[in-house]
């Protein structure tokens, strides 16, 4: 079947409650802002198709079904994530201090080579403000990660956030695939076959030199997909019969 | 906890094991407003999985057997004259016999620390950490390097070779600084030579696993408390894709089913493939082995085949067949996986029929493997809940269910802040009833050994391999040991070593029941001592034995003053598949909703429609899902994704 993208990149918003993450998302996935969300409810993830130096990269971005409340996010909502969205609350002191904790999280569950990103959100509502541009720019580069100052209701930076994100993946995975081709076997056609693979990280890639064609390794099995049919069952049956017959 | 919690919901579900998160997330499917608490600061109850570390504080808190003695009454209070209150376990009581062993390699793991620890106190500050992110209380190795902080270091003990590093009072990962920093001596200043010291010494023995390695890159370890695999044809695998749960996980193949004969490892033949391909089975062992296993396919067609031998064991059916002593043995122990003197015929037929018919849907073999572990599963159907408006909370105990005493119903529960919540319906965990209501149950126990080494028990071409082994019981009559192999690509343990799982049910503690076995497959002793046959096995490089209470198969009634609105769970059992977590929960939430489905799909999220004029469109499948967003503004996106039809994203 043809795919609409190049790359899949899985993406996650986390931060306190109330910092605007779902409403990030709905800025970004479907140009849309709405105040009534109290919080998470119903929504699992969004995706919007970017392009990226040709390519088309499809971003899956998922949010915290309200699990950061308690401070029960599941080790699960971690896994395989390539990028991570900060996110607090320009007018909220709180939810800035808390960014140290989530990054502590992050550093606990999510792959160790995760792509981070600060977002200082609401920046439309300065009147209110409790933390200064130059405090987030501060903690941003204490942890060598990007920073941003967001407005989903406004519509500030919000594109360029994710797109700045979905690039230093994008740069990783290219400098992944060249670090990997120039100590490999079969080097050249790394990159010319990786293009239409599922992407997820941690990734174990292997070349199959006959077929120029690479293979995950740890190619995991996703139960939605229907890549398997009872056809093995019913070959493995007409066999049977073959060699008893 | 600075968040209020409402004080009204439909159903309260305290534990967050299988059965009971798969409920929660079935009730807020539902549209049911679902507390779900733990009151561990941890997901999955019994049904967890660990980095090392963590596990190592599992154990330690496990060992100490301290009741909590600051009984709060204040709670009394809150009961009214006309209602009593039963009250609920604070203690876990379900694991007995912990004990666990590091062996050899001391040299290099003395004064070692667990570099990049995160510490209970967090790096950035105990302030934080008070209300804050105590999932990671069990501290976590990282993987970079973090200031060492020498108020919980976690230190490889420096043990004799292959001595027991048995009771608390081995275990270092205490917090109380002074009974260590002894030991510790300059900890601080030692630190980096031992950093320094470990790559040398893995520079000259570069395949040696350390046990200072292990503790460093502990966060590569995910260990399950529970040993299950998921049947390719399972309940669990069905509701995983009816409900798109299975989004949240992926999955890896078991790989190779081995048998233990004759005191060897040895690869059973079971795919069309693997019998054709097998080297060690003669060409009329090929024909006879197939012949027999086209007859379980649908031996239900044949009943002229069997019928005489109804009443016998399968054992003894399968010497009438024509079947060589291999083959039988094979088929008894690894494929159909059954007791040799307890299983009937019809139950071997079936049990082999089940791992056929599991064959080919995912692979090769009928077994699929979460990766990160079993603990992801549970935690996948607690995302489903909270996407349907459930309401997390872990280190939640709770102090006591309040019954009315007039209609005999659960009217609510008080938790240990002392807020009181009511609802419709409670689910509770068996391990959070007390006594009181248990004494007429009879509980059996699981036997359990995790194991770290350093190789294969069976090598092979590849070392990515996920193995499942049966071992016969020595003496008949006693249970069989499952030992299931982990490789590093399955997520849960780091590169270079194999996380070993050992289970059945237990006759004596767990040590009693597996480590003959683990002496059979294992080097358990240092290269000093160890025969050269010895050699030849794989090394244990660490190992822990514990007894799990099982709870599985209780009659409702054996618990006493259960309030009919109150539905009690148990904790995994000590079958290899799923299907009774299942089950329970299905049975449950059918009692409790009999008009509702159970856990239908929940949509796709590129289905839905947030536009207010706009209705959303019917559920579909994970595929053929129209892309809903609205023309996109921005010049730099991609105009064919916008409206084009996303197919099959994850089919790869």
């Amino acid at each position: 079947m043809a795919k609409t993208y190049d790359y899949l990149f899985k993406l996650l918003l986390i931060g306190d409650s109330g910092v605007g993450k779902t409403c990030l998302l709905f800025r970004f996935s479907e140009d849309a802002f709405n105040t009534t969300f109290i919080s998470t409810i119903g929504i699992d993830f969004k995706i919007r198709t970017i392009e990226l130096d040709g390519k088309k990269i499809k971003l899956q971005i998922w949010d915290t079904a309200g699990q950061e409340r308690f401070r029960t996010i599941t080790t699960a909502y971690y896994r395989g994530a390539m990028g991570i969205m900060l996110v607090y609350d320009i007018t909220n002191e709180k939810s800035f201090d808390n960014i140290k904790n989530w990054i502590r999280n992050i550093e606990e569950h999510a792959s160790s080579d995760v792509e981070r990103m600060i977002l200082g959100n609401k920046c439309d509502m300065n009147e209110k403000r409790q933390v200064s541009k130059e405090k987030g720019e501060k903690l941003a580069i204490d942890y060598g990660i990007k920073f941003l100052e967001t407005s989903a209701k406004s519509s500030i930076n919000v594109e360029e956030a994710f797109f700045t994100l979905a690039r230093d993946i994008m740069t990783k995975l290219n400098r992944k695939m060249n670090d990997n081709s120039s100590s490999g076997a079969g080097s050249q056609s790394l990159r010319n076959n990786t293009t239409k693979l599922l992407l997820r990280a941690p990734l174990n890639v292997d070349c199959d030199t006959q077929n120029t064609k690479w293979i995950l390794l740890t190619k995991p099995i996703d139960l939605s997909g229907s890549s398997f049919s009872d056809m093995e069952a019913m070959k493995w049956r007409h066999k049977c019969n073959m060699a008893t017959n | 906890m600075a968040d209020n919690l409402p004080s009204e919901f439909d159903v309260v579900v305290i534990g967050t094991g299988l059965p009971e998160s798969i409920i929660a997330a079935a009730c807020a499917r539902s549209g049911q407003s679902v507390l779900h608490v733990d009151s561990k600061n941890y997901y999955g109850g019994n049904w967890a999985s660990f980095s090392f570390s963590g596990l190592l504080s599992w154990i330690k808190e496990n060992q100490q057997k301290t009741d909590v003695s600051d009984e709060w009454d204040d709670w009394r209070k809150l009961i009214l004259e006309n209602e009593e209150a039963i009250s609920l376990n604070k203690k876990e009581k379900t694991i007995q016999h912990i004990e666990d062993f590091c062996f050899g390699d001391q040299d290099s793991a003395e004064g070692v620390e667990e570099a990049g620890a995160l510490p209970k106190l967090p790096v950035f500050g105990a302030a934080g950490a008070e209300g804050f992110a105590q999932e990671s209380e069990e501290a976590r190795a990282a993987v970079e390097s973090t200031v060492p902080e020498s108020t919980e270091p976690e230190k490889a003990t420096g043990t004799e070779p292959a001595s027991a590093r048995e009771g608390s009072d081995a275990e270092i990962t205490s917090e109380d600084t002074s009974s260590h920093s002894a030991a510790l001596g300059e900890s601080a200043g030692e630190l980096g030579q031992t950093e320094a010291a470990v790559p040398e010494a893995s520079a000259q023995e570069p395949k040696k696993i350390t046990y200072s390695q292990i503790v460093r890159e502990g966060r590569r370890f995910n260990i399950d408390l529970v040993s299950k695999l998921l049947f390719s044809r399972g309940l669990l695998i069905d509701l995983l894709i009816k409900s798109n749960v299975s989004r949240y996980a992926e999955f890896k193949n078991v790989t190779q089913i081995l048998a233990f004969r004759e005191g060897k490892v040895e690869q059973v033949p079971c795919s069309r493939a693997d019998v054709f391909n097998s080297r060690q089975l003669a060409m009329v062992e090929k024909r006879m082995l197939m012949k027999f296993l086209t007859f379980c396919l649908d031996y239900e067609q044949h009943p002229e085949e069997y019928q005489d031998y109804e009443n016998s064991t399968f054992a003894e059916f399968l010497r009438t067949q024509k079947l060589t002593p291999s083959l039988q043995h094979f088929i008894l122990h690894s494929i159909a996986m059954v007791s040799e003197t307890d299983c009937s015929t019809l139950e071997g037929l079936q049990a082999t029929k089940k791992f056929l018919q599991c064959l080919g849907r995912y692979g090769n073999t009928p077994f699929l493997f979460p990766l990160y572990g079993q603990g992801e599963i549970p935690q996948c159907f607690c995302r489903l809940c909270a996407v349907f408006g459930g309401i997390y909370c872990l280190r939640h105990p709770v102090q006591c269910l309040v019954v009315d005493k007039e209609s005999g119903r659960c009217k609510a529960i008080v938790d240990h802040f002392g807020q009181r919540i009511s609802a419709k319906y409670f689910i509770v965990e068996d391990s959070y009833l007390s006594e009181s209501v248990c004494t007429n149950v009879h509980y059996r126990q699981i036997s359990r050994a995790v194991l770290i080494t350093d190789q294969s028990v069976l090598n092979t071409g590849s070392e990515q391999q996920v193995s499942i082994l049966t071992v016969p019981p020595v003496d008949l009559g006693k249970p069989a040991v499952c030992v299931i192999e982990l490789c590093s690509s399955t997520m849960t343990c780091m590169k270079g070593t194999y996380l070993v799982h050992l289970t059945c049910p237990s006759t004596k503690t767990a040590r009693e029941d597996l480590e003959p076995v683990v002496q059979k497959l294992f080097n358990v002793n240092t290269e000093k001592d160890a025969e050269n046959e010895e050699l030849e096995k794989p090394r244990v490089l660490w190992a822990v034995y514990f007894n799990m209470r099982d709870s599985s198969g209780i009659d409702r009634n054996s618990y006493d003053r259960l309030p009919s609105n109150v539905y009690v769970c148990s904790g995994p059992d000590s079958a290899l598949g799923n299907d009774c977590a299942v089950k329970q929960a299905e049975t449950i939430f059918q009692e409790m909703f009999p008009t509702e489905e159970f856990c239908p799909p929940a949509p796709n999220p590129e289905d839905i429609i947030y536009d207010e004029d706009e209705i959303a469109p019917e559920e579909s499948g994970f595929s053929n899902s129209p892309e809903t967003k609205p023309e996109a503004s921005t010049e730099e996106m991609s105009s064919g994704g916008s409206a084009a039809v996303e197919k099959a994203d994850n089919e790869e």
